[in-house]
């Protein structure tokens, strides 16, 4: 709350200079602190990962002795090249697909009337309460007998497009005024340019957003890799497919995994902080004084 | 509201033939996903629901009969019972405490801050740190000689303790997931008009009241898209309670959720039929709470 | 901007195909492929296999085997696979679950082939070739396997008198002197996971067995197991705050534990300067101990079921075994292949260790309902007796 306060303190400024300078050492202080705390596991990871193996055993956070014997090993013993490889490849894929795909159904879900609209809604946010453990099997025997396992094709199908991406979409296009596509319909143009040219712009913030989502998503997916493709050839396996692989029953590879884990970080903290940027207020409220 | 007035005003004729081109664009729009939602979601939900009536095994359909053995099996099973009632106070834990973080974080950064990138990124962390290093380091500090009982001077197992695990599994999830929230709402903050805001800064409302009076109601389709979306899966609540109890649900049954139920009952008794009535029965659990929720905080939102 | 909207939609599509054509597999001529499953347990244990396996391709030159590891959920991945009757043709089977999947007709039985091709069963220790076998139905062959053992802190042991504890009597007074002496600052002499998997050693000590979980016999051995740990001469893992008690032995939390040969691989990268000795299990009535074996079984789906078979004996057979054992990571299920050394107080149990398993296609869900009973039990919260008989119930599928 004091956040709050800080934030429309501002206008005041020369009234109230000293309060305010208080405030907002406090304010950065506690902010400090939360975002410290939010860093912990990064760090412990990050240490981990220069630790040897009896050391990985004491949760301390400088290693002794230091050594880098477990990156040495993931990027020797293990083929995380071709890992990363395809973990980008079915991110970015099925990142793109959910954009377009979702957005066009968001859209639509917003904005478009059709009979029975509302009750396919339904069916979109139903699909959301299906649990994974109990569509696994239908699922799992549909994509064997057409020959859509063991290679990416049939988890790349199975993500076209998810429910909640589209959800996400419908609900920020009921944001967004209406006079855009009013504007758009005057100048004669057809739903999907509407769509294509204004609606999508305007919803730079929530594709944004789902970008760096999907894309994690995608990327720390375990489950569904292990079941489609996961199985016998490590040209087809992903990074989180990889990281399993250092995972054992009786004496975990901790400074391996800790270093397959900063690697495999590194990619979704590229993508959050390029796409962060874009949210920024006013996209929406500048278009509609232009 | 404004549509309507703009078509009224045309002729009948090409009003019906305008409907009629939106509703094919609409249907055109939709095909892709509702095919593989119906494919992949629908399909495997009605077949759940057609075998939740026999004795199912791994290769199919077993002696026994058709009937409504499953579900009377699942209603009278005192660990089916436990397994929803911790579901439900995990859910009541979560999802508010994981929104209100996620909205404080979003407010927060969505100010002209120093540094704003710095905190973004800082708070967005634990979402995409690898949860083994969350979970491990989580085990640790709450372990019984570990940092927090230190603290507070206890011996208390967070994680392996019956009354305490679910609590620390909220704990964990609301503040790996808040960043999840953050980003939800640092999207529809986006959407606010600044006019809005310059109005309210014009008539001297106080942060707080602009906040309650202007930002809060604004954000309902954001509300209500988190709350359905961060509460179902809430209830569907399964890794975590998977990886603390070591795939067992104990200790005492504590960390046994619904979801967890099906997996067992499916991949360790193999019993497909069983395991579908419990899928069929949370499902509708869940629904019948969505529907409440678009009943009401959902109801305005819709155009 | 329909002709758009195809364009786009079609480039979605192509991408789809293209990723699904680029891999398809090639078979060479006249050379059967067969696909061997199972999880590791270490990376030494990987290379380990995948060196056996290319020793079987070397000297088969008409089958082809390939060794696939399926890490994190071996058990969903593998009944879907079940399911979609497409299963590895051969793969590991843990002795626990092997009741439960016979039961559901995904695995192939074994007498045709061992009778056709003269296999040697007898090679085999009973109890644990016994442990894949309903009445005389072989259903897999144990790959290797292993008992609990005592193992004992060297260092702590000598202060407390020297002599490693035999039975339950001199364990409670080894653990006694352990705790007056204070040996194990800020833990416990003993540590004890709150786990059948390890209580049921002591139960078949007690004279008492799975098959009659509701006999005094087993009440008593419950009892001792659980008042070594309210009368805080043992803990649990999670009171002495590690995650097994392998760890405590490591960290000098606990002096005693009981514990496998998987042990011996993780005391030595982990805690290599620890001092420790691997005792026989203690007594009471009489001997008693767990037999943790896992089998290679052939699918009841696989296409090559000769080739599956001539693989599937040549691994368990005298030649892969020997192979396998090189490295010592864990015991040989057959009587002619050498265990290497320090491991004789684990194969001692050999004769008398049960298998996991029990011959009891409920085992692997009622583990589920002894485990979180044992809980309540420790917490309290629930009597042995009413244990004992929610176990009884499980097992006969209720």
């Amino acid at each position: 709350m004091t956040l709050q306060t800080v934030a429309a303190a501002e206008s005041f400024i020369p009234r109230r200079a000293r309060a305010e300078v208080t405030r907002r050492v406090f304010f950065y202080a506690v902010i400090a602190l939360v975002a410290l705390l939010f860093f912990v596991p990064f760090i412990y990871t990050l240490t981990t990962s220069f630790k040897t193996l009896p050391d990985a055993a004491n949760v301390t956070f400088i290693p002794h002795p230091w050594t880098t014997s477990g990156w040495h090993t993931i990027w020797t013993q293990y083929d995380f090249k071709t890992y990363i490889k395809n973990s980008v490849f079915l991110a970015v894929v099925v990142t793109v697909c959910n954009i377009f795909l979702g957005g066009l159904g968001g859209y639509a879900f917003a904005r478009l009337k059709f009979p029975g609209r509302e009750l396919l809604f339904l069916l979109v946010l139903g699909t959301i309460m299906v649990p994974d453990q109990l569509r696994l099997i239908p699922v799992f025997v549909m994509l064997t007998n057409w020959h859509l396992i063991g290679n990416f094709s049939g988890y790349i199908l199975i993500n076209l497009v998810t429910a909640t991406n589209l959800f996400f979409m419908r609900q920020y296009f009921l944001t967004i005024p209406k006079d855009f596509e009013e504007a758009a319909k005057l100048d004669g143009a057809g739903y999907f340019k509407t769509f294509w040219r204004i609606m999508l712009p305007l919803a730079l913030p929530a594709i944004s957003a789902l970008v760096i989502l999907q894309f994690q998503g995608t990327w720390n997916d375990f489950f569904w890799p292990l079941i489609l493709f996961g199985q016998g050839n490590p040209a087809h396996y992903t990074i989180q497919l990889g990281l399993a692989e250092l995972n054992f029953q009786y004496g975990v590879l901790w400074p391996e995994i800790c270093a397959g884990s900063i690697i495999a970080i590194l990619p979704i903290l590229a993508i959050f902080l390029a796409f962060q940027r874009y949210f920024i207020s006013g996209v929406v409220s500048a278009g509609v004084k232009g | 509201m404004a549509t309507a007035s703009h078509v009224v005003s045309q002729p009948r004729s090409s009003m019906l033939g305008a409907r009629i081109r939106e509703a094919g664009w609409g249907y055109g729009f939709v095909v892709v996903p509702i095919v593989v939602f119906g494919l992949f979601f629908v399909y495997p939900f009605g077949y759940a629901l057609y075998i939740s009536f026999f004795h199912w095994g791994i290769l199919g359909k077993q002696s026994g009969g058709a009937g409504t053995f499953n579900y009377a099996k699942v209603i009278h099973d005192p660990v089916f019972h436990t397994a929803v009632k911790n579901v439900l106070e995990y859910t009541v834990g979560v999802v508010p405490l994981t929104m209100a973080l996620g909205l404080s974080l979003a407010l927060v950064i969505n100010q002209k801050i120093h540094g704003r990138n710095f905190f973004r990124s800082a708070f967005y962390f634990p979402s995409i740190a690898s949860s083994v290093a969350i979970t491990t380091i989580a085990l640790y500090i709450f372990n019984a000689n570990g940092l927090f009982n230190h603290i507070i001077g206890s011996r208390t197992p967070w994680f392996q303790n019956a009354p305490t695990v679910m609590w620390a599994i909220v704990g964990l999830n609301s503040w790996t997931s808040a960043g999840t929230a953050m980003l939800y709402y640092l999207a529809a903050l986006q959407s606010i008009p600044t006019d809005v805001y310059e109005a309210a800064a014009v008539d001297n409302t106080g942060a707080w009241r602009t906040f309650w009076k202007i930002t809060f109601p604004l954000l309902r389709p954001a509300h209500f898209f988190i709350l359905v979306v961060f509460g179902i899966g809430a209830l569907k609540l399964f890794d975590q309670a998977f990886i603390v109890s070591n795939g067992l649900g104990g200790p005492n049954y504590s960390t046994y959720t619904p979801v967890f139920y099906i997996y067992r009952t499916a991949f360790t008794t193999f019993d497909f039929g069983l395991a579908a009535s419990a899928g069929v029965v949370l499902f509708v659990i869940i629904f019948a709470l969505t529907l409440v929720q678009r009943l009401t905080v959902g109801r305005q939102e819709a155009s | 901007m329909r002709k758009r909207l195809g364009v786009i939609l079609g480039l979605l599509i192509a991408v789809v195909l293209l990723a699904a054509t680029a891999q398809a597999g090639t078979r060479g001529a006249n050379v059967t492929n067969v696909t061997l499953a199972g999880w590791s347990s270490g990376p030494d244990e990987d290379t380990l296999l995948n060196q056996v396996v290319a020793k079987f391709n070397a000297t088969h030159p008409t089958i082809h085997a390939t060794f696939t590891v399926i890490n994190g959920d071996y058990p969903t991945a593998m009944t879907a696979r079940f399911a979609a009757h497409n299963p590895p043709d051969v793969f590991y089977v843990d002795s626990s679950v092997i009741g439960a999947w016979e039961r559901q007709g995904v695995v192939q039985p074994l007498n045709t082939y061992v009778k056709s091709t003269k296999f040697d069963t007898s090679a085999f220790f009973p109890k644990l070739l016994g442990a894949f076998q309903s009445g005389k139905t072989i259903y897999g062959f144990p790959k290797d396997w292993s008992p609990l053992a005592m193992e004992v802190n060297k260092g702590l042991l000598g202060q407390a008198g020297g002599k490693a504890p035999t039975n339950w009597s001199t364990l409670l007074k080894v653990a006694q002197t352990m705790k007056s002496k204070n040996l194990t600052p800020g833990g416990a002499p003993i540590c004890l996971s709150p786990d059948w998997a390890r209580m049921l050693a002591f139960v078949y000590q007690a004279g008492g067995s799975l098959s009659s979980i509701t006999s005094p016999a087993a009440a008593a051995a419950v009892n001792f197991y659980v008042g070594l740990l309210k009368n805080g001469l043992a803990e649990t893992p999670t009171q002495l705050g590690v995650d097994w008690c392998g760890t405590a032995l490591g960290k000098g939390k606990s002096a005693i534990i009981f514990e496998g040969n998987w042990l011996l691989p993780f005391m030595k990268s982990t805690y290599p300067n620890v001092q420790y000795g691997v005792f026989p299990m203690v007594k009471d009535k009489t001997g008693g101990n767990l037999a943790f074996t896992v089998s290679y079984s052939m699918a009841k789906d696989s296409p090559n079921k000769q080739a599956a078979w001539t693989l599937l004996s040549w691994l368990v057979g005298k030649q892969g075994q020997t192979l396998w054992m090189s490295k010592g990571l864990a015991l040989p299920s057959r009587k002619d292949v050498k265990a290497i050394g320090g491991r004789q107080n684990f194969l001692a149990a050999a004769p008398y260790a049960v298998g996991w398993g029990f011959g009891n296609p409920n085992f692997s869900t009622a583990y589920t309902v002894m485990n979180n009973d044992l809980t309540a039990v420790i917490a309290g919260s629930k009597s042995v007796s009413s244990m004992l008989s929610d176990i009884a119930s499980a097992l006969k599928g209720g």
